[in-house]
């Protein structure tokens, strides 16, 4: 990594003046939500943005009335409404010559679930909106329940013997629908992050980032641990980080190394998982699969890369 | 000004049409589109209109459609969409959400049974279902009305004293299909009868959440502005009639519509389309020297209670025609009227024409007939008028 | 009867929990209970509330409750008038909190207040997670003590609600919660419910610009982030004290001058010591363990050659002393020089006729050009340093220099060389090594022929088997007894070495020279290597194979040691002062003569801590240089090796083999450039690389002018700045 981390730009004029997320929220301690939008508001920089919020942990995260610890307009959308709610902005925007960008950033229930036909319309359509989906992996805003991007093993009220269908492939949804740009984000790469970040902010049409965010209160481990996790994540091939372009040139931007000891170490340091004795090995077949799906997309016939 | 053969639908669309291109030298023109029998003829209208700044989204389902209004609405842009039935049943939570922003958005929503089972024909049971959703309610009687109210309704909701969702209701297939002469007005008429909305709420590029956390004495508070907004309707109401006689020499009905009821014994309170035929039913009744009197209830929310009580003031004997069902109850019109009505009064419910059952003269005159019987209201009574 | 029971805590310390397990405790005493929390958008570390009614008869109320009997504080940093409001005067008041009652009374006199850890009890359970610790099935403990009620009671519940296995932490609250008794009466005032308030309430119809919630988040923590400069293993594993760490990051950020200032701190040595030290640095170097250790020595050389002379000022002593410095080697001076820089006059006594002792007589030119020597003491010469040279003091000298001066300070090096007891030793042509680099390095035009037989592992060794390439050997061997693995000499020495083409034996022990008069050939015995000893070593077992290898010279490179009889007899040392007769002597012993650690580096630390000590003894203000524990340095596993992009070190640029035998001319050419230095790992020295302002959640980590500030207004104490930092620099504190 270079030193300093994103060229030294994070707080200095060519950080947004206000940040997107202000102190004094009420998210708890180590969100991984916070820090994307602390990424987020970095590469916001000087654009102008309206953010629509669907219900999620994100907009509880504004605070009471008439407070916002937002720096930033916010409409708190209906729950499945966040992509249909900002054609309305980014079209009212658009008619009016208006470089305001449009956000949706929601969780991953009001974006793989109740979400899921809102953002296809949108994306089929192409509205010129970029969607962020911090995706927890769990209805943490309801106490933990789970959702379709829950992981195969993970335990959640909802499945208190651990999940056993494995989590949707979101991006693979998303490409599918053949839009300028989408793809899945590591917090744990920040610079990979900010080029992502910045290059969907500037595309034009529907762009989609996957943000996969450490939930310390619904994944049951150190809040200090988060973006640990999603490096084991990323390190063991759990979390794949990559892009696809108009929905066809997919590219891997970290190739990871496969580590069983990563998986073993992402899976043990989460109470998720220890609480519905899922291993290492249960969750390996399953990556291999998504990986071997990967490469077919890449146009390589190479089999998984295993060290 | 011209003159057209149009459907209502049509004359929705023609309506929405003009109040769009009015606000182009505002923040223009959005709307979210869906279809559903048997408003659909008005969207597709809307999608093949150019629109200078403005865009008709072609959406995925109602709930989106009201949702992008939202959010154009918040943008400032002038919002309209349609709906019916059970397109309005999933539209719902978007529904009560623009009414809960306080956010001006026009809905022409064509009254058709819900289902299942399937039925396309006329009842006013699915807008009544979102009677509480803080929109104000018109509904109509024929085909020119719906043009100017749905003109009007814009006016009306963007006021400032009132920042309230409008709904133009009429009547599936009896007026939202036929086709009948309609006064179509120029551009520029519309111009100078509708202000550029300039929303005080739009959301802009400063921090700002619009729908974040209330907590209860916020909530009690916002409902309170919410209730005295809509309390204002009424006034201003009748500034808007006469802003829009004065620009197009035609007055809309007001919030209640009598027909001979001045010394009318007998009174038949209906919404819609079924007014007309209680005037066709009325004259028969006058003509065999029955007194009998009509009122059409044209302003669903805010209720016209004052006007209402005034209407019935010396009346003994009133029929509400409910067409729509409120199983447990009755009908909803006369869940809320029979309490206007003096003390003492037979404040008797007819359940008429539900899903689509055409509503003839014969229809009201036993409906008369009965009520001219009656010492006292009973059960609400349930007629079949359909084939 | 009728109780009511408020707790107040932060979301995730299982406050609802908490209030559902004392009504669970008081319905098994069969009483009539109700309980029920606060619901809201809280979050972790939120306030809360939770509430327990309890009476003897049924429960109908179903208010919040608004004047309790007993108020539980389960986070001390809420404990404020507006929690403890309605508390009925008398009533028990029981705090979450490492403070005693006592410290409550005069705020709180009017109620029972209890106080009990439970949350270092909690941590110590284990219940919840390092920062957020669940502290309710704790502090029940403390609240059935408090009322005096049945333990069996506590011990059913926690039976009926699954928390059997918190039971201990509960037990332990019990026994440990201190009670103060009401201090003084206040009359009853029952706080009613907050007042019905009409005001105004800002219409979702006009635009306003949102403000911050201006929340104090800060009061949910239990730990704080603080950034802590850490030992670097560098810095720890250096024996001459070298701020290593230090001086990379001054070349990298300010340049060879700035950097060779941090290094004149400690030493005046970098264009030596940047050639010849073995580098230990270099093997405590965290970035071994990723993709090679950062080139530390050549670092060090490109600071020695690349920034211009620059004596550091003299301090003025308070008492200006004259010492005695007898041998200038890396120890003397050293420990002249340390002397030197706090004001005080020294000498340098020295037998050879120029100063340097072993830089000059024993390490090759190749290795270490005369010139950057001459440098690097002429430097030392120019703080007021006198010297002495050509004449070998005996004990007379010593004496007379006891006399003359305030102290003297022994650093005569390794004077006596380990001889090999073998039949044949005395043949000509049996070379001690060290004899044979003095004869090279100070008389010149030295010549050998034919094949050269080195013996021994060390650096003498090397220094011999190349020199002797260098003065005309048509081959060299060198034949040690242990393996590669074992031998002392530094690993680049031996590969230059093999690249040169010497040739190497290992597992050898000569047990022969054989030849007439003139040795012929050296009998040389396998040896196999026995079980590690106490220090780790293998220890070589000799056994019969041997083998006859031909040779015109034989250099034997087998140790060296001190020749303590420069000392009277009966003379000990203790903490390198001489004693003699029972008292203390003022003779000092330092480096290679005091400790026998044979390297520059080692020399150098040793003639610090001389100079320290004789300071002191003076009665002087100075600090006797220690050696740093590296079991306290940063250990690689608080390094982020992913932070760090894996890069090959640096190699140093050699001559070409076949030319750099041909001469004495130096050999190494160090780095072509100062970039190594971007390899540091900075361990536990934080570098500014805004990775904890980065991660950061709240966003509320600011740049000061020389490192960061944590807005503690607003930390949670999530620690994700402490795990983030890629080089360990940071750390939790418990508030």
């Amino acid at each position: 990594m270079n030193e300093p981390v994103l060229g030294g730009m994070a707080h200095t004029a060519a950080d947004r003046p206000l940040p997107l997320l202000r102190a004094g929220n009420t998210n708890c301690g180590g969100c991984g939500m916070s820090i994307a939008l602390n990424m987020l508001s970095r590469a916001i920089a000087g654009r102008k943005v309206q953010m629509v919020i669907p219900a999620c942990c994100g907009i509880v995260t504004a605070g009471p009335f008439p407070y916002s610890a937002y720096g930033a307009p916010v409409i708190a959308a209906t729950f499945a409404s966040a992509a249909a709610v900002a054609t309305g902005l980014t079209r009212v925007a658009q008619s009016n010559g208006d470089p305001t960008r449009v956000l949706c950033f929601a969780g991953d229930g009001g974006t793989y679930d109740i979400g899921l036909a809102t953002i296809s319309a949108a994306a089929e359509r192409n509205e010129d909106i970029l969607f962020v989906c911090y995706d927890n992996e769990i209805y943490g805003n309801t106490g933990g329940q789970r959702s379709s991007a829950t992981p195969f093993g993970a335990y959640t009220t909802t499945t208190p013997g651990g999940k056993h269908a494995p989590k949707k492939d979101i991006i693979a949804i998303m490409a599918a629908h053949r839009i300028p740009y989408a793809a899945s984000v590591s917090m744990a790469h920040p610079e990979d992050m900010m080029r992502k970040l910045t290059r969907a902010l500037d595309l034009q049409g529907f762009r989609f980032l996957h943000v996969l965010s450490p939930c310390p209160t619904g994944w049951k481990s150190e809040p200090s641990e988060g973006i640990e996790l999603i490096r084991w994540a990323v390190e063991s091939g759990l979390y794949p980080v990559l892009e696809v372009i108009d929905g066809h040139e997919w590219t891997i931007d970290v190739e990871p190394s496969f580590s069983d000891g990563a998986l073993k170490t992402f899976l043990e340091h989460q109470g998720r998982f220890s609480k519905s004795h899922v291993r290492a090995e249960d969750v390996r077949a399953a990556i291999d699969r998504v990986w071997l799906d990967l490469r077919a997309r890449l146009g390589s016939s190479a089999a998984t890369p295993r060290t | 000004m011209t003159m057209q053969l149009i459907s209502a639908n049509h004359a929705s669309a023609a309506a929405a049409t003009l109040a769009a291109r009015a606000n182009r030298k505002a923040r223009g023109f959005c709307s979210g589109v869906y279809p559903i029998t048997p408003q659909t003829e008005c969207i597709e209208q809307l999608c093949a209109v150019e629109i200078e700044k403005g865009s008709v989204v072609r959406v995925e389902s109602e709930h989106s459609a009201m949702a992008v209004c939202i959010g154009a609405a918040l943008s400032g842009a002038r919002t309209f969409t349609a709906s019916s039935s059970n397109g309005l049943a999933y539209m719902a939570e978007n529904v009560f959400t623009a009414g809960f922003f306080r956010l001006p958005v026009v809905m022409m929503a064509v009254n058709r049974t819900l289902g299942p089972p399937w039925n396309i024909w006329v009842d006013h049971g699915d807008t009544l279902m979102l009677r509480d959703s803080g929109w104000i309610h018109l509904y109509c009687e024929d085909n020119q009305e719906v043009h100017d109210s749905i003109l009007l309704a814009f006016r009306l909701a963007e006021d400032e004293r009132v920042l309230l969702p409008v709904m133009v209701c009429q009547d599936a297939f009896v007026l939202s299909h036929t086709m009948m002469m309609t006064d179509i007005p120029d551009q520029a008429a519309v111009d100078a009868f509708l202000p550029e909305l300039n929303l005080p709420h739009r959301v802009t590029d400063k921090p700002r959440v619009v729908g974040g956390l209330d907590f209860p004495h916020q909530t009690e508070m916002h409902r309170k502005q919410h209730i005295d907004a809509m309390s204002r309707v009424i006034g201003v109401y009748a500034e808007v009639q006469n802003a829009f006689e004065r620009h197009f020499g035609r007055r809309p009905p007001d919030p209640i519509v009598p027909y001979r009821m001045d010394d009318a014994d007998l009174v038949i309170v209906s919404m819609g389309t079924t007014a007309s035929t209680a005037r066709l039913a009325v004259d028969a009744a006058r003509e065999r020297g029955i007194r009998a009197g009509a009122l059409r209830l044209r302003m669903f929310r805010p209720l016209p209670e004052a006007a209402l009580r005034a209407a019935f003031a010396g009346k003994r004997r009133v029929a509400v025609i409910d067409r729509n069902s409120c199983p447990g109850l009755g009908g909803i019109v006369w869940g809320e009227v029979r309490g206007l009505a003096d003390p003492g009064a037979v404040v008797q419910n007819y359940l008429v024409g539900l899903g689509g059952g055409d509503i003839r003269p014969e229809h009201i005159e036993r409906i008369l007939e009965d009520l001219a019987a009656r010492q006292h209201a009973g059960e609400p009574l349930f007629m079949e008028s359909g084939e | 009867m009728t109780l009511e029971i408020r707790l107040h805590g932060r979301g995730g310390q299982g406050g609802v929990t908490c209030a559902k397990i004392l009504a669970s405790i008081y319905a098994r005493l069969g009483k009539s209970v109700q309980t029920f929390g606060d619901y809201a958008g809280e979050r972790s570390g939120a306030p809360v509330r939770a509430y327990t009614r309890v009476s003897d008869a049924p429960i109908t109320n179903r208010n919040k409750v608004y004047a309790p009997n007993h108020l539980l504080v389960l986070d001390p940093t809420l404990l404020g008038d507006d929690v403890v409001a309605g508390l009925i005067p008398g009533g028990l008041l029981l705090v979450n909190t490492p403070k005693p009652p006592a410290d409550f009374a005069a705020r709180f006199g009017a109620y029972r207040v209890a106080a009990v850890d439970a949350t270092a009890i909690a941590r110590r359970h284990g219940i919840g997670t390092r920062s957020v610790v669940i502290v309710n099935t704790t502090i029940v403990g403390a609240y059935v003590r408090a009322l005096g009620l049945p333990m069996e009671a506590l011990e059913g519940a926690y039976g009926d609600l699954g928390l059997e296995k918190n039971l201990a932490a509960a037990r332990e609250a019990y026994d440990a919660v201190a009670i103060a008794e009401v201090k003084t009466l206040a009359e009853a005032h029952h706080a009613s419910a907050p007042p019905i308030h009409g005001s105004e309430v800002l219409p979702l119809t006009r635009h306003v610009e949102s403000a911050a919630t201006g929340l104090k988040t800060g009061s949910w923590r239990t730990q704080l982030p603080q950034y802590v400069a850490h030992l670097a293993p560098c810095n720890a594993w250096c024996p001459a004290g070298n701020d290593v760490i230090g001086f990379i990051q001054t070349l990298l950020h300010e340049g060879a001058p700035a950097a060779a200032e941090v290094l004149r701190r400690t030493q005046p040595f970098a264009s030596i010591c940047g050639r010849v030290c073995p580098a230990p640095c270099m093997e405590g170097c965290n970035r071994r363990h990723h993709d090679g250790a950062v080139n530390i020595r050549s670092l060090e050389r490109w600071i020695g050659d690349h920034a211009p002379p620059a004596p550091r000022p003299v301090r003025v002593a308070r008492t200006p002393r004259q010492i005695a410095v007898v041998g200038s080697g890396p120890a003397g001076l050293a420990a002249a020089n340390e002397l030197a820089q706090a004001g005080h006059r020294v000498t340098l006594f020295e037998g050879e006729k120029e100063l340097g002792g072993v830089l000059r007589t024993g390490i090759p030119s190749y290795r270490l050009p005369r010139d950057v020597v001459d440098r690097e003491i002429k430097a030392i010469l120019d703080t007021g340093v006198l010297a002495s040279t050509g004449h070998f003091l005996d004990h007379d000298d010593l004496d007379a220099l006891a006399v003359e001066y305030d102290a003297v300070i022994l650093a005569a090096g390794f004077m006596r060389l380990t001889p090999l007891d073998v039949p044949g030793a005395r043949l000509t042509g049996i070379e001690q090594g060290v004899r044979f680099l003095h004869r090279v390095n100070m008389e010149g035009g030295v010549r050998v022929n034919g094949h050269v037989v080195v013996l021994g592992g060390g650096n003498t060794a090397m220094d011999c088997a190349r020199s002797a390439l260098r003065s005309g050997a048509a081959s060299v061997t060198v034949a040690y007894r242990r393996t590669l693995q074992e031998m002392p000499a530094i690993r680049e020495e031996i590969e230059e070495a093999h690249r040169e083409g010497i040739k190497f034996l290992f597992q050898r022990q000569p047990t022969a020279f054989l030849g007439h008069m003139q040795i012929g050939a050296v009998e040389l015995t396998e040896v196999e290597m026995g079980e590690p000893d106490a220090t780790g070593r293998r220890s070589p077992i000799v056994t019969d194979r041997s083998t006859r290898v031909a040779c015109d010279h034989v250099l034997l490179a087998l140790g060296q040691s001190a020749d303590w009889s420069l000392l009277l007899p009966g003379s000990t040392v203790v903490a390198g002062r001489v004693r003699n007769g029972g008292s203390d002597t003022n003779f000092f012993v330092s480096g290679d003569f005091a400790t026998g650690e044979g390297t520059v580096a080692h020399a150098i630390g040793d003639g610090r801590r001389a100079a320290g000590r004789v300071l002191t003894a003076l009665g002087e203000e100075a600090t006797i240089f220690v050696r740093p524990d590296p079991a306290v340095a940063v250990s690689v596993e608080k390094i982020h090796l992913e932070h760090f992009e894996p890069r090959p070190p640096a190699i140093d640029e050699q001559a070409p083999a076949v030319e750099r035998i041909r001469s004495f001319a130096e050999s190494n050419q160090g780095v072509p450039d100062m970039r190594e230095a971007e390899r540091c790992f900075s361990c536990g020295h934080c570098t500014r690389c805004d990775s904890c302002l980065v991660y950061c959640p709240e966003g509320i980590i600011e740049r000061t002018a020389d490192g960061y500030l944590v807005g503690l207004e607003y930390c949670k104490g999530c620690g994700i700045c402490v795990v983030e930092c890629p080089r360990g620099a940071m750390e939790m504190t418990p508030v």
